[in-house]
């Protein structure tokens, strides 16, 4: 086996050679601590206050309205828990297609006494801006919806929902997480209040995010210590992290639309490839308003760590909708929130296609998958091989 | 990778896999937790195992040890056959990791579930002819209580 395809981009992404060239430096010739007066500490200093004003360029918002933290687990813990903390009480609105860093942060603050509401979602995975309205109590005080599922690549209406935020005067919290850099963001046309975005997934490194909050937005800390990020997030800054971050953007803002556009047709050629040739195959999520490079194929009654091993066998990268785990297999929360009878949760798989993503690799990974879903569906009961 | 050289060849080349007709005596077995199936079909010389065939639904390592179940089987006796243990299976593929335990389980299982309807069916009822459609009947309706679907007409 010599041919390797990585389709699981939404999980992560190699760093880009410009971002790793960046960020070199600052693991040797720059170490000061930002926080230092020194000149050591403020050369880390000026290549923090760079990165941070790139990453404000690109979102269009004030440097200070931005606070680095360790990945998008913490800037979603930290955007619900600072909204709703910062308020004592009262009512949560959020969807149950929500990462889990955001769903067990609203679990935790339901049981510190918080209310929730989770919305449900359509079949395509999307959640209805008026379902949040009527969810609107006179106790509300946060709401928090996804930009775009990592699972399907489904795109709330966040525009929609926003608007709505911004006429009950609720704070809004929106894990971007899944979009930031891949497909605009206007942060005012959208009345965001909250943002989590993070490097990892944009060909940054991993170990960086961030938290927009807008200026006057009442938000507590979660983590306590030192005066950092304007004493908002306590710890020292992950400066070569940070420098990442920003080179990463910046790039994205050059390539971003072209490659959307690029992605896509592959992610469609990919598609097209596989519904013609393996029968009872589903594609899950929106048709149109999805993240460019998504596609969760569900195999009708078959396994899918099954095709995730057959297809790792032959180089290629995908993840499995479902989750084994000693001898217990859970399906994706998103998938049964949307409706997916379990004869074809069970066989989810999601490819996440990406800048290194070729044609002759999307049309190797159909073959391989024709190959590979043949061959398990001849050993099942209900196979239609 | 964490599956042995054994496992990933019998997953990628299943032994013995599909449906039989007619069979002897047939046995399943599905694991509660993750719906993880094997289902045998057997067929008879003399008490002793002549041709085994398999289904499997589940994750790779259970359509392996479905697959190696069938060539470790082969030509031993129905009786041996009611006691086989999962750790043979285990054996078999080279080991197994602490979270994929079940597929041997599973697999086993089955198997000693065909045996044993072997055993109680006895073969010579099977050959008459004209009993046959009974036979596979009787071995359908098995399945159907394991499956809502009926298995695969198509014979592989």
């Amino acid at each position: 086996m010599s041919r390797r395809v990585y389709l699981d981009h939404n999980a992560s992404t190699p760093v880009h050679p410009e971002v790793l060239a960046e960020m070199l430096p600052y693991f040797g010739d720059v170490y000061g601590n930002p926080s230092s007066v020194h000149g050591f500490g403020r050369e880390a200093r000026a290549a923090v206050d760079v990165a941070r004003e790139r990453v404000a360029g690109f979102l269009r918002v004030r440097p200070d309205e931005l606070v680095f933290t360790s990945g998008g687990t913490e800037s979603d813990n930290f955007g619900l828990k600072g909204l709703a903390l910062a308020r004592g009480s009262g009512h949560l609105i959020t969807s149950t297609v929500e990462h889990h860093a955001v769903l067990r942060s609203a679990q935790a603050l339901e049981a510190q006494g918080f209310a929730v509401t989770y919305l449900p979602v359509d079949q395509t995975g999307m959640v209805d801006p008026d379902d949040v309205r009527r969810a609107l109590r006179p106790d509300t005080i946060a709401i928090s919806i996804m930009h775009a599922n990592s699972e399907v690549g489904t795109i709330q209406p966040v525009a929609a929902i926003g608007a709505s935020a911004r006429e009950a005067g609720v704070p809004f919290h929106v894990d971007a997480v899944q979009t930031f850099g891949k497909v605009p963001i206007d942060l005012e046309a959208m009345n965001i209040d909250a943002l989590s975005f993070s490097s990892h997934k944009i060909y940054g490194p991993k170990g960086i995010a961030g938290l927009y909050v807008r200026r006057g937005t009442k938000m507590v800390s979660i983590q306590h210590g030192g005066e950092h990020e304007r004493r908002r997030r306590a710890g020292t800054e992950n400066v070569p992290g940070i420098v990442g971050l920003g080179k990463a953007v910046e790039i994205r803002a050059r390539d971003m639309k072209a490659e959307a556009e690029r992605v896509s047709a592959l992610r469609d050629r990919m598609w097209e490839g596989i519904r013609a040739r393996v029968p009872e195959v589903r594609l899950n999520g929106h048709p149109i308003e999805r993240l460019p490079g998504t596609a969760n194929i569900c195999y009708r009654n078959v396994e899918s760590e099954s095709i995730v091993l057959g297809l790792d066998l032959k180089g290629i990268a995908v993840s499995a909708g479902s989750a084994c785990t000693a001898g217990s297999v859970e399906p994706s929360h998103v998938l049964v929130a949307m409706g997916v009878p379990l004869d074809w949760a069970m066989g989810a798989v999601r490819s996440s296609l990406g800048r290194s993503t070729t044609a002759e690799d999307v049309d190797y990974v159909v073959e391989s998958v024709v190959e590979v879903v043949g061959k398990v569906r001849k050993a099942m009961p209900v196979g239609t091989a | 990778m964490r599956y042995s050289p054994t496992l990933v060849d019998h997953f990628l080349n299943p032994r013995n896999a599909g449906l039989m007709r007619d069979a002897d005596g047939c046995g399943s077995d599905e694991y509660e937790g993750c719906g993880d199936l094997a289902r045998f079909y057997l067929r008879a010389r003399e008490g002793r195992l002549a041709e085994a065939r398999f289904q499997a639904y589940g994750c790779g390592p259970t359509i392996a040890a479905a697959s190696v179940a069938t060539e470790l089987a082969a030509g031993r006796a129905l009786e041996d056959l009611t006691l086989l243990k999962a750790q043979d299976i285990e054996d078999a593929l080279d080991g197994l990791p602490e979270d994929r335990k079940h597929a041997a389980e599973v697999a086993a299982g089955a198997m000693r579930a065909a045996a044993l309807d072997a055993l109680r069916r006895g073969n010579v009822a099977v050959r008459v002819a004209g009993r046959r459609g009974a036979v596979v009947r009787a071995a359908a309706a098995g399945e159907a209580s394991l499956r809502e679907s009926p298995p695969s007409e198509t014979s592989l």
